[in-house]
């Protein structure tokens, strides 16, 4: 976060002033550096108790338990694949809902669209982020699973994967936009007035010069767009429907959960909030797992954005 | 300064808060000013005050929370909290001395009461009225009126596993003696999980018996949609026409038109029963099970909120008030006194 | 950065051709319906809700913004609902605002390019990315906790572990935000106040937070939005799933049990009677309101404010 170019800064030490001056001075500078660490200390405790509450859980239980037909927790069942699976399937299902439109939009507001289109579009991108999740959970259930899903596909239930996979593909359109447009914005003028001048036309020059120009930046955008649709919980919880377990499945058109939703059915469940046997306890496994699956996805999707601010 | 300016901007988004959280901050039920249909024709008592902490199962829930809206309504001073987790998660919180009150689909077990005497909990055991259990199909499903416990043992028991269709059943079914012709038709089973009362009551009263006489886990198969969520029970139900679950009575009333509910008979080939309240409340329909709270009674005795609800949850017309509205059974009189006999003897 | 040779024959392909350009055309289509689909969406999820919704207001009207939770649905409102989140947005506000901007401040003005922070940054950028749900766990173990064990009511289930659960939520996407926007604060301001002899408190003060304040503000503003929408972290962190009432001091709503706004969508999403459908959606409505509103206001001040350097 430190900006590379050269930072500006008070002057030599003979000129600094009285020691008054200068201790107050380094006072105010400790005092920022106790903010900051603040949020290390955060990571810490997230990381500290999750762990530990986590590995009780895998003491206590028989390894064996991890291997089941489903993840049915208050069954001493932990098929951990089971939820896995399942949040592979509504991310996959979002990806390739938000993938395309989100790009698609992305490359018309970079591109195409004058100013007066880009101000009443960016709003409603960023007024569609600002959507708390539940609702969109409640919208998946009574909308589009009767009207889209069920129509599509006669046989699915009512409460199933695939209505809830599209609502969280329709979250997470605005991050994988507005990330890509930043990428796609951050291309130099002059790589698109070279193409123009080269009398290129406008789909010519956007997909064969900026797209390529901001690839690392567009592949970021997905990376941390799948990152949120792992992470999504509510809706998930409110239309996918199985809270008490689940059995191992890849068809998207019956109910299922996923790791966030197994969590949440725990949550509300909340059996024995203050105890230590193994089906609450498996909750942090869980949240564990996704805490280190997002890390790493992050880390991923830094690189590349680092790669972007590095090319220019 | 314009009105735009930030800090005024947050100035009046500031008061506005407090203000409302001033005001607001009184919301206790307002009654809307005319008595509606849910106000009782009782006595309501006045000057409880403190707070009380309700958890437990979801099936009760609705009856100890129309209580406490009741008291709530003559006493401002009175506060409360009425949650539905499940009863065993309840159970879980009530033996670690987190709530006055545990409302329970089922008697607590012995493992629990170990738990609540470990932890030095003395709790009083009332039971407040009955509940059925409906078993329930799609209303397209015109092969099925009637089956026995055997049929259901044969269907969701233990030894079900992987059981794609009802005829998968057969074979079970006819070992335990019982003739009913199970169509060769998808099986699809939705019904509470391991957290809910009424998961237990179900495999108490259906399962057990016959899963002990074979040797076998007292438990249902695992492989079906469990939740906690009665919705997702009847779109379950609704989603398949050859579908198979559970709920309780009140919940499969309140959806009538949409779900089958299925008549029982507890002897293979035997009298078919229908659920209703009728049929619970006169012993006929075989799968019912009472409902209760369970009370701390230290709390009792230090928290006069804790006292004055239960005496008036047991009081002469309120349970029966509640259960206008909520369709489970009352209990016969004798049971009722005798309860209240339970509590004063505390 | 070459273009890649594929690059140039498109181009050259693209000037030999004869006649319309029908691939543009198709493809200016194919971005604009993108676009429109997200637009109708969003218009779509809106009216779906309102048609849902607006006849339980008809009804019942301002009674359902004062009634509070009840399990009776011809009696039940958002009030409680309303009360706690507008309570927690003003606690995350007063917490996580001042520590994420004096982090930003550190990062930007104060820390030299050194191990320790590009640690806090990554740690931070990582933050940023965790699930919500997995902030409910910090709430849970840590914040709930503390409450119980320093013996506070209702085993420490009360809105102020809520908001520091919360406050731990948004403190990453205040603190990148605010970051960004003191870069984007030209350095010839900053030059300027050193050379007339400030103190890099005084440079930071005076100058470089003024000019940074309105992309502060949108930042702050739309995290705390975000805030106001969550609810997963929440259920962890003891908000009430079912009905209470407490007499209405401000110890017990600081103290005693509390839901906000989104966990009364939850909750009455789940009930079985259909008149808690459309009750859902009018909470729904309520919700939007307020978490637009926030949106709103954001966009509103950027566009205001907006300076060309």
């Amino acid at each position: 976060m430190a900006t590379q170019a050269p930072t500006a800064g008070p002057p030599e030490r003979h000129l600094a002033g009285s020691r008054s001056r200068r201790s107050r001075e380094t006072a105010i500078g400790r005092f920022f550096l106790a903010a900051a660490l603040v949020s290390i200390a955060i990571t810490a405790f997230i990381v500290l108790t999750v762990a530990e509450q986590a590995v009780e859980f895998l003491l206590a239980i028989d390894p064996g338990q991890l291997v089941a037909d489903g993840w049915f927790p208050r069954r001493g069942m932990f098929d951990i694949a089971t939820l896995v699976i399942g949040t592979l399937v509504v991310t996959v299902i979002a990806m390739v809902i938000a993938g395309p439109i989100g790009l698609l939009s992305a490359i018309y507001l970079a591109e195409y669209a004058s100013p007066r289109v880009r101000g009443v579009v960016k709003p409603v991108l960023e007024v569609l982020a600002g959507i708390p999740s539940v609702v969109l959970g409640f919208f998946a259930l009574t909308f589009i699973n009767p009207t889209i899903i069920q129509a599509l596909v006669p046989g699915a239930k009512g409460f199933n994967f695939a209505a809830a996979a599209v609502a969280v593909g329709v979250l997470t359109i605005p991050l994988i936009a507005s990330v890509s447009e930043d990428a796609m914005r951050a291309v130099p003028a002059p790589l698109r007035e070279a193409s123009y001048g080269l009398g290129a036309r406008r789909v010519t020059t956007a997909t064969r010069v900026v797209v390529p120009a901001a690839i690392s930046g567009i592949v970021a955008a997905m990376v941390l767009g799948i990152s949120r649709a792992i992470g999504e919980t509510m809706v998930v919880a409110i239309a996918a429907g199985a809270s008490g377990g689940s059995l191992r499945s890849l068809d998207p058109f019956e109910p299922g959960q996923t790791m966030t939703a197994a969590m949440a059915s725990l949550a509300t469940g909340s059996d024995q909030v203050v105890g230590d046997n193994a089906a609450f306890q498996s909750l942090f496994f869980v949240g564990l797992l996704l805490f280190a699956m997002t890390l790493l996805l992050n880390v991923i999707g830094d690189t590349f954005v680092r790669r972007v601010r590095q090319s220019y | 300064m314009t009105l735009a300016h930030p800090r005024r901007i947050a100035a009046i988004i500031l008061g506005a808060t407090f203000a409302v959280a001033a005001c607001g901050g009184s919301a206790t039920p307002e009654p809307s000013g005319v008595p509606g249909p849910g106000v009782p024709d009782i006595e309501i008592p006045t000057g409880v005050s403190g707070s009380l902490s309700v958890s437990g199962s979801s099936t009760v829930e609705p009856i100890s929370a129309a209580v406490a809206e009741f008291l709530a309504e003559s006493n401002p001073d009175f506060s409360y909290a009425v949650e539905g987790p499940g009863t065993g998660d309840g159970f879980a919180r009530f033996c670690a001395g987190e709530t006055d009150i545990s409302d329970a689909s089922r008697a607590i077990r012995a493992a629990e009461a170990q738990i609540c005497a470990d932890n030095g909990i003395e709790f009083a055991e009332l039971r407040i009225a009955y509940d059925g259990l409906s078993v329930l199909t799609s209303v397209d499903n015109d092969a099925i009126a009637c089956l026995s416990f055997a049929d259901i043992y044969a269907l969701v028991g233990p030894e079900s596993q992987g059981f794609g269709s009802w005829a998968d059943a057969a074979t079970i079914a006819s070992e335990l003696g019982s003739q009913t012709t199970l169509p060769d038709a998808d099986l699809t089973i939705t019904g509470p999980g391991e957290e809910s009362g009424t998961f237990d009551s179900f495999v108490e009263l259906v399962i057990a018996p016959i899963a002990e006489e074979r040797g076998q886990d007292e438990t249902t198969r695992p492989d079906y949609t469990s939740s906690a969520n009665d919705n997702v029970i009847v779109e379950g139900i609704t989603g398949s026409p050859t579908s198979f679950g559970w709920v309780g009575l009140a919940f499969a009333e309140e959806n009538a038109d949409v779900v089958k509910e299925i008549a029982i008979s507890a002897e293979p080939n035997g009298e078919c029963v229908e659920p209703s309240a009728g049929t619970v409340s006169d012993g006929s329909y075989p799968i019912s099970r009472p409902l209760f709270i369970y009370v701390n009674t230290a709390k009792a005795a230090e928290n006069p909120a804790v006292a004055a609800y239960v005496d008036f949850y047991l009081a002469e017309g309120t349970i029966a008030a509640v259960l206008e509205r909520v369709p489970y059974v009352n209990l016969p009189a004798e049971e009722l006194e005798a309860t209240r006999t339970a509590w004063e003897a505390r | 950065m070459t273009i890649p040779s594929v690059t140039s024959v498109a181009v050259q392909r693209s000037l030999a051709r004869q006649g319309r350009d029908w691939p543009g055309l198709v493809f200016a289509l194919l971005l604009l319906g993108a676009m429109l689909l997200t637009l109708v969406i969003l218009v779509i999820l809106i009216v779906d809700q309102l048609t849902r919704g607006l006849p339980v207001f008809q009804e019942r009207g301002v009674d359902f913004l004062t009634s509070g939770l009840s399990s009776d649905p011809a009696k039940a409102g958002v009030a409680q609902g309303i009360v706690g989140s507008l309570v927690i947005g003003l606690l995350v506000a007063i917490l996580c605002f001042p520590l994420g901007i004096l982090t930003a401040v550190y990062l930007e003005e104060y820390a030299g390019d050194n191990w320790i922070t590009r640690f806090i940054s990554i740690n931070i950028r990582n933050l940023a990315g965790v699930p919500s749900i997995v902030y409910g766990l910090l709430g849970l173990t840590v914040f709930v906790a503390l409450f119980g064990i320093l013996g506070f009511p209702n085993n420490g289930r009360n809105i102020l572990a809520g908001a520091l659960t919360l406050t731990a939520l948004i403190l990453p996407i205040v603190i990148i935000t605010s970051a960004e926007a003191l870069r984007s604060v030209p350095l010839s301001l900053r030059e300027g106040g050193y050379g007339a002899g400030a103190t890099r408190w005084q440079v930071v003060r005076q100058l470089v937070l003024p000019a940074a304040r309105p992309g502060i503000l949108t930042g702050t503003i739309l995290a705390l939005a975000r805030a106001l929408g969550e609810t997963a972290p929440l259920l962890l962190a003891g908000a009430v799933l079912g009905t209470f009432s407490t007499s209405g001091s401000v110890q017990d709503v600081l103290t005693g049990p509390y839901t906000v706004l989104p966990m009364t969508v939850y909750d009455w999403s789940r009930r079985p009677q259909d008149e808690f459908r459309e009750l859902t959606s009018a909470a729904i409505i309520v919700l939007l309101v307020l978490t637009l509103f926030f949106n709103a206001l954001a966009i509103f001040l950027r566009n205001r404010y907006q300076k060309q350097w």
